[in-house]
């Protein structure tokens, strides 16, 4: 089966800067894969969920990827003056949905996020936790062929964080959707992600499979096994 | 589980505050119907009270709180034209960088002249065409704009990158990523624009409507009638009783529009900030 996104010796320069931010670049992606991106800050990580969201082009190489994708951002980037639900309607009103259908899918994913009691609140009103459920809601809800989050819990404490983690595994075990996450932490990588791809400095430093069955337990021996393999890697 | 349909929002239906679903409501109710009713009565005012000041003896609270209408009308017609002009020369400043270029340091000069500097040169052009009240509003447009692009500009500088990159993964572009993002983003700081503009016109026009210094051997047969030529015309005339009645007319008005008008507006906008 051909894989969904597929990156083949990909390049990326911004003008101004003399050394380019992604260096062939080259991986794959498979449908309903949990694909991880982990480095060091300023190893490209971003940049590569950019080019997969399409907020940016590629200088060189190919990449191929699905028009469909949605996106979760680690800050939110909830309208603060639209309410919960017309948050999560957005890009359903964007593409002119008609509004019934709207309330139907909006309704499923604010199901699936736990998010019913909040419908009518604002962002302001909420918590950190609750506002990347409604970021998660937003994306779900456009049902794209890729679900993207960009450091979605970095901004979170551990115990909101693992909730979402578990939120978020039952989610991708109901939906099968495709993902693809930047993490910044090696154990969340291991903990959620089929695929981790390790990147430094614009390169692909190495692509790490993870067989341990979900639900992954972070005390285990093999996931520490894992997890230093990849240290191992990050601090070369 | 049965899904509450109770909870969902349904937007349509949602009466209380909630702003205009599209860019032609929007216009549409703020811009056109505003226009055409201050257009109706302006002209009704200006039939209606005296075009020129005449020394008038009986300074009533009647006559001043006519002046005051008329000006308050000039002031208006005058916001309502700068937002119309302000507001889309913002948004195309914003959204083309060699606009910015060249057109931000051509205002920063501008804008540091007075602007009654200019009001000569433009009383001129509207004497020849007897239409004095266009001078006035022609200079608070001027004003008023200035104060509305600023602000707007300085607002949509400031809308965090994650916004704009939401807005374009979920097919937020064009027309509808102005209407949906950009203006609702806007919002406080168009307001506080709003707040600096009004404050710059009553400066102006109560200035501005004595013509007839800014008229080579002007008399004060030409000047515009108005809250600003009264309290000029009655300190000058030494009518200290009526100055000071004046002065209570517009100190009012303008404690009264503060608590009605802007005080409201200031705690809407709050609703429209980013953290």
């Amino acid at each position: 089966m051909d894989p969904i996104i597929s990156f083949k010796n990909v390049s990326k320069t911004y003008s101004g800067n003399p050394l380019p931010s992604l260096s062939d670049v080259s991986f794959d992606v498979s449908e309903g894969e949990f694909f991880c991106l982990v480095g060091p800050s300023g190893c490209g990580k971003s940049t590569v969920l950019k080019i997969i969201a399409g907020l940016e082009e590629a200088s060189g190489g190919e990449a191929a990827k699905p028009k469909e994708v949605a996106m979760v951002f680690q800050s939110g980037a909830l309208l603060p003056w639209l309410s919960v639900y017309e948050n999560i309607a957005l890009g359903l009103k964007a593409k002119s949905v008609e509004s019934k259908k709207i309330q139907e899918e909006c309704a499923k994913y604010i199901e699936m996020t736990g998010l019913q009691e909040f419908t009518n609140k604002y962002p302001r009103d909420l918590s950190g936790g609750q506002r990347q459920r409604v970021g998660l809601a937003r994306a779900l809800a456009v049902e794209p062929k890729v679900l993207l989050l960009d450091e979605p819990f970095s901004a979170l404490d551990t115990a909101t964080t693992e909730e979402l983690h578990k939120d978020l595994m039952k989610i991708w075990q109901a939906t099968k959707k495709t993902i693809v996450m930047v993490s910044h932490s090696i154990e969340e990588a291991v903990s959620l992600a089929d695929r981790i791809m390790l990147m430094k400095a614009g390169r692909v430093e190495q692509i790490f499979q993870i067989t341990l069955p979900y639900p992954r337990r972070e005390l285990a021996a093999e996931f520490m096994r894992d997890v230093q393999s990849i240290r191992k890697k990050f601090f070369e | 589980m049965k899904i509450q349909t109770k909870h969902i929002h349904h937007y349509h239906r949602h009466m209380s505050v909630s702003y205009p679903a599209s860019i032609h409501q929007r216009i549409y109710s703020f811009v056109v119907i505003p226009l055409a009713v201050l257009f109706v009565v302006f002209f009704v005012l200006s039939r209606l009270g005296a075009k020129n000041l005449p020394l008038q003896p009986m300074v009533t609270w009647g006559y001043l709180i006519s002046a005051l209408s008329i000006t308050f009308a000039r002031l208006l017609l005058a916001y309502a034209l700068a937002l119309i002009l302000a507001i889309p020369l913002a948004l195309f400043i914003n959204h083309s960088p060699k606009a910015e270029r060249i057109l931000f340091p051509l205002f920063d000069v501008i804008q540091s002249v007075p602007v009654l500097a200019f009001f000569p040169v433009v009383i001129v052009f509207f004497v020849h065409y007897n239409f004095y009240n266009g001078a006035a509003i022609f200079i608070l447009l001027l004003t008023m704009a200035w104060s509305i692009v600023f602000s707007v500009v300085g607002g949509l500088q400031v809308i965090p990158s994650d916004i704009k990159a939401a807005a374009k993964v979920f097919g937020l572009t064009g027309i509808k990523y102005v209407d949906k993002v950009l203006l609702p983003a806007v919002v406080p700081y168009l307001i506080t624009g709003s707040l600096l503009a009004w404050a710059g016109g009553w400066n102006i026009i109560i200035v501005a409507e004595v013509l007839h210094t800014y008229i080579p051997g002007g008399n004060a047969g030409q000047d515009l009638f108005g809250i600003g030529s009264v309290l000029v015309a009655t300190s000058a005339n030494n009518q200290q009783h009526a100055f000071f009645m004046a002065m209570i007319v517009l100190i009012v008005f303008i404690a009264l529009m503060n608590f009605f008008i802007w005080q409201k507006l200031l705690k809407y906008a709050e609703r429209f900030k980013f953290e």
